[in-house]
């Protein structure tokens, strides 16, 4: 293998640029550009880049892992299969959720019981602990059940107690899906030391500048009368935003877009928060 | 929904064995060290494949380390640290004895080669020569070790690509794979499926 390309040769290898849906608004917020006549004009993908690995974080209960089980299902329900590796959550759990997400989104969950393959390692320390040993197991799920789309939740689940080896963990688990050509989503979680919003506040600096791209969620509390005047929005209740950070594959909606957790348990992305804070405020 | 809750590889102990015998093998081979009277350096070799197999393909931490091998952590860190090109001078006579960790070099000279010859998570199967002549079935052999990594099932067409040449009892294999009815499912089905037209 030679160390070096002329670009020209790369051509075969670059991957067609087009969208995986996640089933939510933020399909129509990944664009690409295209020359219609004399103008170039935005295009959405359709969805998360194909073979991007998206970096998904937040604070705890911002609606990350959410998120994640909505694309899984979306996938499944489209046909396609999905690896998921839980580090957090049993998958006895995972399944209830996902059971739950299914029917919520009418989704044959016949279907996504046969094509999501879950690897647990929340209750497993050597898939936790082993890197390699967890790589090895993913690669026989992905080779054997020839899935095309991974999730991790979460990512920081794999070095919570040794964050000085994240940054060589999410490289080689960002390698190892480029290999083995999946689609990715990397769930991990925000320091709370750091300010919420940024996309360097999770995993320390390691996660958001291996990734391709990633999706901030966050949540604000409505405690002051300030809060109350600014948002239009009763005290004591919860406002929920979601961004994309960054990605490196094409061009993005980089707003703060306001959404909701469904009494169902799913996502639903609602309007930039301009706009809704405008609308609430009349 | 198929749930996996046991890892399937990645297994230190194996990875460890394998970089050892690497070791050995670069020193010459066990006999070499009897005859040069070296045979202290197992142990630290021992330790020192270990020591980069945890590093290296487990992403421990250097207190991780010394605390599973019961070893400190500087030592843990010389190992890591120790440079291979300077080792390997020394081992081939052409330095004098560097001041870095020598077992710790040979062993990073030993994962070097098993990574890059992608031998490291290779799954061996261990079966004498004299059996597999016995057994008949050196051409099986061979036909896994050719499509080790092939997606099953599989066409006429990315097996000619891997058997190309092949000569199985005096047969070509084109010939063979001619003869064989396709999709084939698993490499099991594709032994059989050969063996019936030997």
């Amino acid at each position: 293998m030679t160390g070096y390309y002329e670009l020209k040769e790369l051509e075969t290898k670059a991957p067609k640029l087009f969208g995986i849906p996640t089933g939510t608004k933020l399909d129509e917020m990944f664009y690409r550009i295209e020359k219609e006549e004399d103008k170039y004009v935005k295009k959405p993908l359709g969805g998360i880049p194909h073979l991007s690995i998206i970096n998904l974080t937040g604070i705890p209960d911002s609606g990350k892992s959410v998120l994640a089980e909505q694309f899984a299902i979306n996938q499944v329900n489209s046909g396609y299969k999905v690896l998921f590796v839980t580090v957090e959550n049993p998958a006895h759990f995972l399944y209830t959720a996902l059971k739950q997400k299914s029917e919520a989104l009418n989704a044959n969950f016949e279907r996504v019981e046969n094509n999501i393959v879950v690897i647990d390692a929340s209750e497993n320390d050597e898939l936790r602990e082993n890197p390699k040993a967890l790589m090895d197991t993913m690669a026989y799920a992905i080779k054997e059940r020839k899935t095309t789309n991974t999730i991790i939740d979460s990512i920081t689940g794999l070095y919570e107690h040794k964050e000085v080896m994240a940054r060589q963990i999410v490289r080689q688990f960002f390698n190892f899906l480029k290999k083995f050509r999946q689609t990715g989503i990397f769930v991990s979680q925000k320091r709370s030391a750091q300010a919420s919003e940024t996309a360097e506040a999770a995993g320390g600096l390691a996660v958001a500048h291996i990734v391709d791209g990633t999706i901030v969620l966050d949540k604000k509390l409505i405690e002051s009368r300030w809060d109350v005047s600014l948002y239009g929005l009763p005290i004591g209740s919860i406002l929920r935003t979601i961004r994309i950070d960054g990605c490196r594959f094409c061009g993005h909606d980089s707003q703060t877009w306001v959404f909701e957790i469904t009494e169902y348990g799913t996502i639903n992305i609602i309007a930039p928060l301009s706009e809704y804070i405008k609308a609430k405020r009349g | 929904m198929e749930i996996i809750a046991k890892p399937k590889g990645g297994n230190v102990d194996k990875m460890a064995e394998k970089v050892f015998l690497e070791c050995l093998n670069i020193l010459g081979g066990l006999k070499k060290l009897v005859e040069f009277r070296n045979l202290t350096w197992l142990p630290s070799l021992a330790e020192a494949s270990y020591v980069i197999v945890l590093r290296n393909e487990v992403f421990k931490t250097y207190a991780e380390i010394a605390k599973e091998l019961g070893i400190t952590e500087q030592t843990a860190k010389n190992i890591v640290n120790a440079d291979e090109t300077k080792v390997k001078r020394y081992i081939e006579g052409e330095l004098e004895k560097p001041n870095e960790h020598v077992a710790g070099g040979i062993a990073k000279l030993a994962y070097n080669n098993l990574k890059k010859e992608e031998r490291l998570d290779e799954d061996e199967v261990i079966i004498k020569s004299e059996e597999i002549e016995v057994l008949d079935i050196d051409w099986a052999v061979h036909v896994l070790a050719k499509i080790k990594g092939l997606d099953f099932p599989v066409n006429k067409e990315k097996l000619e690509e891997r058997l190309k040449g092949m000569i199985i009892k005096g047969k070509n294999v084109e010939n063979i794979l001619n003869e064989l009815e396709y999709p084939i499912k698993t490499p099991a089905e594709l032994l059989h499926k050969i063996r019936e037209k030997l």
